[in-house]
This record gives C-alpha cells, sequence and structure tokens, in this order.
C-alpha cells in the first residue's frame, strides 16, 4: 500500500538522502586490503577485508531512508500480500542484507538499469534511486568481505580447445582437434569452458580413445598401419583472385596453405583436383595457368592447366546440350595428373598449393561474386580456374620416425642398453606426468604408467613402451579434468585460499587455454605463488606471451559470438557479395581489434570508443574505405565517426541480423545483454512474425513494422528499452555496410530515446549514451571476463567481487592488465568453499 | 541463474553428437537370429539409390508376373531373380498445388523416401519429412549400436543451392530424420570403417582382440584412478567423475559384446586410408562395408546413394565422357540413350556385387540376404523427361516372401509410392503407422509367397 508520502516524512527522507550523500564522498567504504590472520596452516580468513561498519548512525540513516524508498514506490506491487514477481519488500530490513543477499543483488540492478520501478510508474529520481542502489551494494559488499562466499567450482573437464592446446604443449603436436573431438555445449552467454556444462559421454570417451592411440603413435613417429589419405577441401565460394595466405609467395592466386603432420619420414603422393561446375567441367580453361605446389616454400611441381586448342561449344543455360566430344573430354579430365610424390620430413609443414598470378587484367578488379545456382552452372570458361581439394596420401614409402619436435620433447633420453630403460622411462613419464597431471608427480602415478611402459615393452620396442604410457596420461582424469580437492581436517561450509598448484592450473587455463608451462609449475610447486608480488609478475609475464592470444580468441570470439560468424548464410540475392573471403575477413577485422586493445592495454572502454580498426582490401571494401590494395590486414583510423569501436564493426552487426533484413531487436536485446549487464526476459510465446507489407500493402520499414512494440504496454515494457538501441544501428545493413537508405527506399531512421531518456542518433549518440554509462559497461565485461575465468555462471553472490573488481580497476582507468589482475585476486578465482 | 544441466547432460550430449546412438547395451539384449520363416519380422533393411532416373524401356518389362523378361538393366542381376519383386506403376508426383516447375531433383531425391515434397528454400530453412527409413530405425535402433547407417559416394555441396531455388541439402540426402532434419550421408570408407573397429587396422580377429584387450586395460586403470579421486573431494564434483565411470562401463560393455563377437568369421577388410580415387573401387568397398555392418549387427538400416541427383560424374571407364546428369538429358539422342543405358547397367552390375556378397554371408541359419529386404530405385522414372510417375523400383531379398521365383507387379497409375512404404513399415513389424506423406493405403499381393 504506498502512502503518499506526508511533508515531514518527505523533508526528514531528504535529509537521510543527503547524509548518506555526504558519506559516501567520504570515499567509504575504502577500498583497501588489510593483513589477514592466518588460525592455521590453510588460510580460511578472506584474503580481502573492508573496515568494519560501525553500526549506529549509518545504520539507522541508511534504513529509515531505504525503507521510506521502498515504501513510496516499490511496496505497491512488492507488498507481502501480493508478492508481484515473487518479490515481497514489505517487511524486510534493507540494512539486513547478509540474508537475502541475493535479493537485494537483484534489487540494486534493477535500480541501476531503470527496468524498475516499471515505465508508467512513480519513479524517484535517479540520483536518489542510485544512492539507494548504492548503499545497497556496499552494504552487500561488506557483507560479502566478512564472510566470503565461494561457490566451489565443479571438477572442469578439459574442452576441445584447451585438449588441443595441451596436447601441444605436452608433446609439442599440432593436432586437428576439431576433427578428433566433437564440439563442446556451451552455456546461456556461448562460453564452452563451462564446468557446469562440460560433460562426459561413452561417444566422448570413445573419441578421446582412439585420439589417444592416434596422438601418441603420431608423436613417437611409428609408422601408421594403413596409409591414411587426407583431403583438405576449400570452401567453394571462396574467392580464389588474389594471394590468399602469408604463407604462400608473392604473386600467387588462389589455393590455399595447408598445414599438414607427415606421420613419419617418407614418400607421399599429393594430388589436386580443380573446381568444377556442377557438370563436373573444370573451370576457367580459356587460357592457360601454371599452378605450382610447394613443400615449406620450395617449390616441388608446376603445373599447367588450360588453354589447350579445343574450341568449347557455346555456352548453354543448363549445360545439358553439350555436342562436341572432344570438349567433353578435355573440360572432364583436364585436372588429371595434378600429382607429384615428393619426399617429406616428419613432423608439421607447410604444403602450399597456388596459381601464379597471370596480370592480364588490372589487379584489383574481382569477378562478379555469386552464390547459388547461378554459380553453380556457369562453365566460367573464361574465368580462373581455382583449387577445390588438396589429398595427401601416405607413406607410401616410410623411412623412419625422423627427428621430430615432438621426439624431442618427449625422449629427454635414449636408454642404450636395458638396464637404462627404467631409469630412463621414469624421467620421459615423470617429466610427461607432472606437466600433464599439472602437479608433482607421486610414486603411485609413475608406478601405474610404468606398468604400461613395461607391458607394451614385452612385445614391442622402448618407444612402443612410452607411447602406450603417453596413451595412458591422455586418457587419465587427472589430465582430462581439473579437479580440486578440499584440504582434511576443514569444518563444513568453510572458505578456503585454493593451493598454489591448482592457483596456477586456473591461471594457465584462464590466461592460455592450456596447461600451465614448466615456469609457472615450478613456482606454484615452491609455493611462492602465494606472494602478491610474484603473482603479479606471472600474470604480466604470461599476458606478454604469445600464447595469451587464446584469451583474446576464445573469450572475445565467443562473448561477441563471432563463431556464429561461421555459420551465417546471408540472403544470396539481397547479399552476392557476401562471400567466404569477407565471412573470414570480418573474423579476423574484430580479432585483431581486441587483440591490440589487451596488449597495448587500453581502456576497457576504448572498445566502445576507439577510432582505429583493422582492414585488409576485402573489408575496406565493404566500410567504403579507399586506396586499400593487398590482402594483408593493416591498422587504419578512420576519418570520421561514421564506425569506430566493435559497435561499428560488420562481424558484430551481421551475426545480430537476420539473412534478409536488420533486427533493431537482435542488435537491442546484444547491447543490454553484452554492454549494459541488463538482460531483457523472453518474449512471450506465440508472437508471430512481423509482416512485410503494412495495411496498405505498401513495403514498410523496420521501424514501421516494429511500431506495435511501442503501441502495445505489454510489448513496450521490454522493447522500449531494447528497440531504440538497435535503432541507432540500423544504417548498418544485414551484413554491416553502410546505407543511407533501406532497401523500399525509405530514409533511415536512426534516432531513439530510451524512457525517461535524452534522445540519441546513430552510433555517435548511442557511444555518449554508453559512455555516460561507463562503469555498467565495465562492471559487464568484467562480470564476463570473471565467468570466463573461474569456468561457471556468475551468480548473485558473486557480485560483491565483481564490483570490487571494477573499483580497483577504475584508478587505472579500467585498463586491461589491471581488471585482468583484478580477477586473478578476487574471491572466486582464489577461493574455495568446502561442502555444506 | 544456476546453469543446472547434470541430469541432463549426458543424454542430450549423446543426442547432440552424431546421426543416431543407441543406449547402453544391456546384457539381455542379446538379439535372436530368427529363422527365416514368413511369419518371422524382416531384420534388416537397405536402399540403393541410384539418381538422374532410369532408361525405362530397358528398365520395365514387358510381361507381368512370375514370366517376366530380364530386361538389359535387370539382367545382372539375374542369378537374384527368384528373390526380386520389379514394382512398376508407382507414382511420386505431388498434388498440383504443391508442385513448383523448378527443382524436380530436389524433389526426387526427398521424396524418395519422405513422400513429402520439399519446401523451396536455399537456405539454410530446409523443410521435408520423416522417411521411412528413419521410422524403421527408430524401432530397430534400440537393439543395435547405430540406429542407422546413411552412405553416399559424393560428398557433401557446399555452394547452397544445387537445384534452381533448392537448397544442396535436400539432394545431399534421401533419409529424413524429422520434418526439418535431413541426415548427413558419410562417404568416407575410412570413418565408417572406424566406427566398426576402430584403429586396429583390419577385420583380422587377432587384430581387433589385442585392440580390445589394450582398451579395456586401460580403461581399468582409469577406473582405479577415478574411484581413488573420488574419495577426496565434494560431492558435486564426485557427480561429474561419476559421468566419467559411467562413460567408462558403457564403453566396457560395448567391449564385451564386441569381443563376443569377435569369434564370427568376418572376411579381411584392410582400414581404409580414406576415399578410393575409383568409382567402382569406392563403391564396393562401400558395400563390403555395408555387409560387415549388418555382419557385426552394427545397425540394421542403412540408406546408400550412389550418386546425387544432378550428379555430373563422368565414366571414362565405360567409355562415356560426357556428364551422369547431361547424358540423362538424353532427348531421344541414340549415342546419348546408348551412353546412359551403359552407366545404368554399371550401377546394377555393383548392386548385383552387392547382392552376392549379402547372399554368400551366413546369418544364423541362412544368409544375410535372407534376413533383409533391399529397395533399389530411382526418384525419377524417364531422365529426360524428369517424370515422377511409375517409378522404378526393384525389392530383393527374403523379406519379400518365400515362394520361388521373381515377379514383375504392375500397379495401377496413380498409385502413391507411400503405399510401398506403408508396405515395408509392415513387413518390418513396425508399429502401425497410419499415414506417411501422400499415402492412400496398403499395397496388396506385394509378396512372393
Amino acid at each position: 500500500m504506498a502512502t503518499r508520502p506526508s511533508g515531514r516524512a518527505a523533508f526528514l527522507s531528504g535529509v537521510a538522502v543527503l547524509g548518506t550523500a555526504v558519506w559516501l564522498q567520504a570515499g567509504w567504504p575504502p577500498a583497501g586490503d588489510r593483513p589477514v590472520r592466518a588460525p592455521s596452516a590453510v588460510e580460511t580468513v578472506p584474503i580481502v577485508t573492508t573496515a568494519e561498519q560501525t553500526p549506529s548512525s549509518s545504520g539507522a540513516a541508511l534504513s529509515s531512508s531505504g525503507r521510506d524508498l521502498l515504501d513510496q514506490y516499490c511496496v505497491t506491487c512488492h507488498s507481502e500480500r501480493l508478492r508481484t514477481g515473487g518479490l515481497g519488500l514489505e517487511n524486510v530490513d534493507p540494512n539486513q542484507v547478509r540474508a537475502n543477499a541475493d535479493v537485494w543483488e537483484k534489487v540494486a540492478r534493477k535500480l541501476r538499469s531503470g527496468q524498475m520501478p516499471p515505465a508508467g510508474r512513480p519513479r524517484p529520481d535517479a540520483q536518489r534511486a542510485d544512492t539507494f542502489a548504492a548503499t545497497l551494494e556496499a552494504a552487500l559488499d561488506r557483507a560479502a568481505a566478512a564472510s566470503p562466499n565461494p561457490w566451489p567450482s565443479v571438477a572442469h573437464r578439459l574442452n576441445r580447445t584447451e585438449y588441443t592446446n595441451a596436447v601441444r604443449d605436452l608433446l609439442a603436436l599440432d593436432i586437428d582437434g576439431r576433427s578428433l573431438l566433437p564440439a563442446d555445449d556451451t552455456d546461456q552467454h556461448g562460453f564452452d569452458n563451462n564446468g557446469d556444462v562440460l560433460s562426459i559421454s561413452p561417444a566422448l570417451l570413445e573419441r578421446y580413445l582412439s585420439a589417444a592411440r592416434r596422438i601418441s603413435r603420431l608423436a613417437l613417429g611409428r609408422p601408421p598401419s594403413t596409409r591414411s589419405i587426407d583431403t583438405y577441401a576449400i570452401p567453394k565460394l571462396l574467392s580464389q583472385d588474389g594471394r590468399l595466405s602469408e604463407r604462400l609467395p608473392f604473386g600467387s592466386r588462389g589455393g590455399s596453405a595447408i598445414q599438414h603432420t607427415f606421420p613419419v619420414d617418407g614418400d607421399y603422393l599429393i594430388t589436386i583436383r580443380l573446381q568444377k561446375t556442377l557438370y563436373n567441367a573444370v573451370r576457367g580453361l580459356a587460357e592457360p595457368h601454371d599452378l605450382e605446389v610447394r613443400l615449406d616454400r620450395e617449390r616441388v611441381a608446376k603445373f599447367t592447366v588450360g588453354g589447350a586448342e579445343v574450341v568449347p561449344p557455346p555456352a548453354s543455360y543448363a549445360g545439358t546440350l553439350s555436342w562436341n566430344p572432344e570438349w567433353e573430354r578435355y573440360s572432364h579430365q583436364a585436372d588429371n595428373g595434378l600429382e607429384v610424390r615428393v619426399a617429406a620430413k616428419a613432423g608439421t609443414h607447410i604444403l602450399g598449393v597456388a596459381f601464379v598470378k597471370r596480370f592480364w587484367e588490372p589487379e584489383d578488379v574481382r569477378q562478379p561474386v555469386r552464390t547459388g545456382w547461378a554459380f553453380e552452372t556457369d562453365e566460367m570458361f573464361d574465368g580462373a580456374p581455382g583449387v577445390e581439394t588438396v589429398t595427401v596420401e601416405g607413406p607410401i614409402t616410410a623411412d623412419g620416425p625422423g627427428d621430430t619436435e615432438s621426439r624431442r620433447r618427449i625422449l629427454l633420453c635414449q636408454p642404450k642398453t636395458t638396464s637404462d630403460e627404467e631409469p630412463c622411462a621414469r624421467r620421459i613419464l615423470g617429466s610427461l606426468a607432472r606437466r600433464a597431471y599439472r602437479r608433482p608427480v607421486t610414486e603411485a602415478d609413475l608406478r601405474t604408467l610404468l606398468d604400461f611402459f613395461s607391458a607394451s615393452r614385452r612385445s614391442g620396442t622402448f618407444d612402443q613402451g612410452i607411447e602406450a604410457a603417453i596413451q595412458r596420461v591422455l586418457i587419465a582424469p587427472d589430465f582430462l579434468f581439473r579437479v580440486e580437492s578440499d584440504p582434511e581436517n576443514l569444518p563444513a561450509g568453510t572458505a578456503y585460499r585454493i593451493s598454489d598448484v591448482e592457483l596456477a592450473s586456473r591461471l594457465s587455463f584462464f590466461l592460455w587455454s592450456t596447461i600451465p608451462d614448466e615456469e609457472l609449475l615450478d613456482v606454484a610447486a615452491r609455493g611462492k605463488l602465494k606472494d602478491r608480488g610474484v603473482l603479479e609478475q606471472q600474470v604480466r609475464r604470461m599476458l606478454r606471451d604469445n600464447r595469451s592470444g587464446a584469451l583474446i580468441e576464445n573469450f572475445a570470439s565467443q562473448w561477441l559470438q563471432l563463431r556464429d560468424l561461421r555459420n551465417v548464410k546471408p540472403d544470396p540475392d539481397l547479399f552476392p557479395d557476401f562471400d567466404e573471403n569477407l565471412r573470414d575477413g570480418l573474423r579476423q577485422e574484430t580479432e585483431l581489434f581486441i587483440d591490440s586493445q589487451v596488449r597495448e592495454n587500453r581502456s576497457l572502454v576504448e572498445l566502445l570508443t576507439a577510432n582505429y580498426t583493422f582492414v585488409n582490401e576485402r573489408v575496406a571494401r565493404h566500410y567504403g574505405m579507399p586506396d586499400i590494395y593487398g590482402d594483408r590486414f593493416r591498422r587504419v583510423t578512420f576519418s570520421d565517426d561514421r564506425r569506430g569501436g566493435l559497435l561499428g564493426q560488420a562481424s558484430l552487426l551481421t551475426v545480430t541480423s537476420y539473412p534478409n533484413r536488420t533486427s533493431p531487436v537482435l542488435r537491442g536485446k546484444w547491447l543490454l545483454d553484452n554492454v549494459l549487464g541488463t538482460p531483457p526476459p523472453p518474449p512471450p510465446p506465440d508472437v508471430p512474425a512481423l509482416k512485410d507489407k503494412g495495411a496498405n500493402g505498401q513495403r514498410q520499414s523496420v521501424r514501421d513494422r516494429l511500431q506495435e512494440h511501442r503501441q502495445n504496454p505489454a510489448c513496450a515494457s521490454c522493447h522500449a528499452q531494447m528497440d531504440p538501441l538497435g535503432f541507432a544501428l540500423d544504417h548498418f545493413d544485414a551484413i554491416g555496410a553502410w546505407r543511407a537508405t533501406d532497401d523500399g527506399g525509405t530514409a533511415i531512421n536512426a534516432s531513439g530515446a530510451l524512457p525517461g531518456g535524452a534522445p540519441f542518433e546513430g552510433l555517435p549518440g548511442l557511444k555518449s549514451l554508453l559512455l555516460s554509462r561507463r562503469e555498467q559497461f565495465v562492471g559487464t565485461v568484467a562480470e564476463r571476463l570473471l565467468s570466463y575465468a573461474i569456468g561457471r555462471g556468475i551468480q548473485d553472490y558473486d557480485r560483491p567481487a565483481v564490483r570490487r573488481i571494477v573499483r580497483t580497476a577504475a584508478p587505472d582507468d579500467f585498463r586491461w592488465t589491471s581488471i585482468i589482475l583484478a580477477i586473478v585476486q578476487s574471491v572466486p578465482f582464489q577461493m574455495r568453499r568446502t561442502e555444506s | 541463474m544456476i546453469v543446472t544441466k547434470k541430469a541432463l547432460a549426458r543424454r542430450t550430449l549423446l543426442r547432440g553428437i552424431g546421426a543416431s546412438l543407441a543406449l547402453p547395451l544391456l546384457d539381455s539384449m542379446i538379439p535372436a537370429f530368427a529363422a527365416a520363416d514368413a511369419a518371422t519380422p524382416i531384420k534388416r533393411l537397405g536402399v540403393v539409390y541410384v539418381p538422374n532416373g532410369m532408361t525405362m524401356k530397358e528398365w520395365t518389362p514387358a510381361a507381368e508376373g512370375a514370366d517376366f523378361e530380364l530386361t538389359p538393366v535387370l539382367k545382372p542381376l539375374e542369378s537374384h531373380r527368384d528373390r526380386m519383386l520389379v514394382v512398376s506403376g508407382l507414382n511420386s508426383t505431388p498434388p498440383p498445388e504443391q508442385s513448383n516447375a523448378a527443382g524436380v531433383h530436389a524433389r526426387a531425391s526427398t521424396r524418395f523416401l519422405t513422400d513429402v515434397p520439399p519446401k523451396r528454400s536455399d537456405t539454410s530453412d530446409v523443410e521435408a519429412g520423416i522417411s521411412v527409413d528413419q521410422l524403421v530405425a527408430k524401432e530397430f535402433g534400440r537393439e543395435t549400436q547405430l540406429a542407422s547407417l546413411e552412405l553416399a559416394i559424393e560428398g557433401r555441396d557446399l555452394a547452397g543451392s544445387c537445384d534452381i531455388g533448392f537448397s544442396c541439402a535436400y539432394t545431399n540426402t534421401i533419409a529424413w530424420r524429422g520434418a526439418q532434419t535431413p541426415l548427413p550421408m558419410e562417404n568416407d570408407p575410412r570413418v565408417v570403417f572406424e566406427r566398426m573397429f576402430g584403429n586396429s587396422g583390419s577385420t583380422d580377429r587377432a587384430a581387433r582382440l589385442a585392440q580390445i584387450a589394450a582398451d579395456r586395460s586401460i580403461l581399468d586403470s582409469v577406473t582405479g584412478r577415478i574411484a581413488e579421486l573420488r574419495r577426496g573431494i565434494g560431492a558435486r564434483d564426485r557427480d561429474k567423475l561419476a559421468e566419467y565411470l559411467e562413460a567408462v562401463r558403457d564403453i566396457e560393455r560395448r567391449i564385451q559384446r564386441a569381443e563376443e563377437q569377435s569369434g564370427q568369421q568376418l572376411p579381411f577388410v584392410q582400414q581404409p586410408g580414406g576415399i578410393p580415387a575409383g568409382f567402382e573401387d569406392h563403391v564396393k568397398l562401400m558395400f563390403d562395408l555395408q555387409v560387415l555392418a549388418y555382419q557385426t549387427d552394427l545397425t540394421r538400416v542403412m540408406t546408400f546413394m550412389l550418386g546425387r541427383e544432378l550428379s555430373g560424374r563422368t565414366f571414362p571407364e565405360l567409355g562415356v565422357v560426357e556428364s551422369h546428369h547431361a547424358t540423362s538429358h538424353h532427348q531421344n539422342d541414340r549415342t546419348k540413350l546408348e551412353n546412359l543405358l551403359k552407366i545404368k547397367v554399371f550401377h546394377s552390375t555393383l548392386f548385383a556385387y552387392y547382392l552376392d556378397k549379402l547372399r554368400s554371408t551366413s546369418d544364423g541359419d541362412g544368409s544375410l540376404l535372407d534376413h533383409s529386404l533391399i529397395m533399389y530405385g530411382a526418384g525419377m522414372a524417364d531422365s529426360n523427361l524428369h517424370a515422377p510417375a511409375n517409378l522404378p523400383i526393384l525389392l530383393v531379398g527374403g523379406g519379400i516372401g518365400q515362394a520361388p521365383g521373381g515377379r514383375h507387379l504392375r500397379f495401377p497409375s496413380g498409385t502413391p509410392l507411400a503405399n510401398l512404404h506403408l508396405t515395408l513399415l509392415d513387413r518390418m513389424g513396425v508399429p502401425t503407422v497410419q499415414r506417411i506423406g501422400d499415402s492412400t493405403g496398403r499395397l496388396e499381393h506385394l509378396s512372393l509367397s
């Protein structure tokens, strides 16, 4: 029951608010640490404390102003009787936050984002709401500091990426994880390293078994039992008009640079097939073209294709009226015999297959790109031929395991006599197990592995013994899972700091998506990682290391949904120019951008405001940037404010669109979710699809089609928050290109306003709006990054940690290194709790 | 919001990976090899599909009933004449309001087992209906490692649209698990082999047993370690590792079953390295693997496409230089018709190779062929006309009955192909399905007995 506040109560609450405001300005609560007491060998006292709050006057002021605000604006709906949304606020004391921390977190969040009170209801003014939310949050932070609540992460299976990287670092072997293992499930934010979601099924275990066999055999270079045939296919819709890789020579055209692991020294057969039309005729035979094959940059073969003196019949619509048998024979067999037998050394090498570019046309003229039926049936006699597949078959003759990096990494010694064997095996397997299990090795671990070694050695060679032991390592739960054990003798429900060795694993999987390296493991094993200075030094070292690229690739691509870019299929009729080159280019642009932001230790805010990006010719053309040539990506600064930052990048704009039109709703929702951290609730069921045409039969703009969202109050409650954000981006079409009018010819209207807010226009206006809430943005990114770091979803009881991270990084302008360091030093990252 | 997927994760993960996976095998579920008599349901279903229609004059026998002559395309199957039903007159014509002028090939391919016209779409938004083999697989799949196996010779096409206005998904497959789930077809024999025999290198018994022993010892060792680990950790972690333990036990059960079956004498097949270069080699290898799949009871439902609709393959080994599809637009030109006939006869010769192998492989107290029903056919009749009526269909195997001598059955024009599918479902012993696609009832007299 709301009561209109009487004059006196209003006066008192006004004073209380003022009082609170003065308080906050005085810099309370302090963000500093205090040293902790260690009651026993295990640190069970929180590593973070804040000054204890004297309850008296502050408590009274807090509770009275808070109580008044609740009574005035909230209890109308959230009374004990009504309990709207399951929430009753009538009888709760805003000073006693500890008991219902999760409820109060939600209250604070809704107040901050302006979602509550709902539009159309009386609202407190922004300052009052913010002040109340701030005091609530401060109280929650105090409660969390006094009794930290680090929920235990569940035993965490290595995902596919981590497995691949671990094998790379353990055995110096590059494997194709995507062909060996199935894709992992993802959580609701799209992260595939969430421990709750990563499960293990019989099918997956079978793949692990089969992968372990293959990997161990490949690592030691035992010749495979049969010849294998590996076929690499180039996507049909990738334009092969220019140089496609840094690993191909200048002056090359099309083809591919393939990274292939040759199992043993020996002879291999490389076969090339060219692109054909639907009717099996090789494309582009009008002129002769040279095709080169290179192994690690050294040319091993050169072929000439096309240009024979055979005249094709007139090209027909369906390719069915071909009356020239000579042409038939030639066009179908023109790519026979494109094969070469090479002697290759065991290990990973680059196989480069590409045409020599013929400069009978100016360099930057692209062939018109087509997809679908037209592409399939056009014989393209006059075009340029393209490579379809490259097949590597072998070994045809095997010469032996060779001297590969894997063998050098694994075989730390080679026994000369039988008595040397066990000590040597011990040494090899001990080193492997230590790195694979990410902890000091026990005698029991070694015993198990040596048993496998001996069993295999009885019927085979020393190498085969090691191979069998490696198989066992790759299946071990100690390898596949990150298990953290509670120390004995701790009472139930105690929070404690995890061991250094466990912390090392968390660190390396966070920053590198792989196992810890020797240095990190060594520091941890000697108990030095506890030291704040050492920890910070290690984090900075790891960020400087190349392997931190994994953080950018895995976190950013999943946070920004870049992986969806692989699967989008823009309508080929509306966007005939969307080819594989563009698809790949857009992905690379965003990855390079974020990489530069992290490595240059920029502020997180610059993700939105940066005025530069990375483009190559294809992407530059897409953005309408002139005078950029070549396939290499280079940094460019924007000359206007049309783009700039993540929100102007076509990768993001494409994954938030439908195949045939933009969706302000999808884009608005993305922004609410990933930038403002206030995801909207799901839509009601049975919402019909948008109609193409209006009531008068005219084509409508998207804005008009969405007017129901504004007119119907049931829709407006959520859509008033979402649609205006999406409309601001409507100048970018469904593949992120700039447009002034939509496909109906109507001029784009990119203006909008949030409920109760000032209007804004286009991307520049949207940026200003988001900048005015920069802490909210930083908090959202920090929350996602924390979720990625600890491998689980963020719960309400983690929010004090998130707020602390933002506060800690604030003096440093929210730079990446500060945020990452703050995450590494946070309660959820460093602590666990025993089962209660 | 806590993401709790513990209870569901494994099952949903099972559904997510791969086409079809069976539940863990219980010891009680050792399939009994039924005696071959008309009362016992058929054990196995196979479908072999040929693209780009048929040379109908050289396919359809003039006479009906038991005294039909073996036409040129059927001649290679002579030794199987007594277990053969040539079926004529069935239609896959969609009703007028559903037919499009374009997309005949997509339609032929899609309707062949679903009897539903494909939705016109060249994006990923495809739709048809569930295919008859998948209806059978739902039943039979409970007792085998794989509910069904889909194989092909031509790999998946990724350019988007293969028939005008229709996505490549329609012509890449003939099997549909659901209206929006076309099943991908595997064309790499190495992948199929590894599914059956792992990396043992061949079907050689000693090699397989060695592999089984190696797997078992690793899994035993791991089980012990998991038990140790579980002792020192919290309940939630224990549950996660319990999943691992369950997975291990599952595999041990399968290993046990494989060991029991290893007593079977399997023909020696070397682990394929990949896709053979020659068409005939590739086809024969895929047929060999299908025989093995039936033998090891990996699955009881298989569909196999000898080529995709619109296939542009050339057959230089037959002296046919023009592509299959181009040749199939014969326009009654004599040379093209001769060439097309060569291709069709070649296909049935390869099919005869398969039937020979099935017949010479023992299965309980009969042969594999005795306990199977194999359907061979094309999605359109005359290639040039892309005619959807009077489709060329052949049924072979013990599943069609036991009376000696084959038959040529001609059904009244307009009879839907779907009626044949309904009848097949009956013969397979699948619980009654009332309708499939545009069916109007069952076919009478569809048997040899």
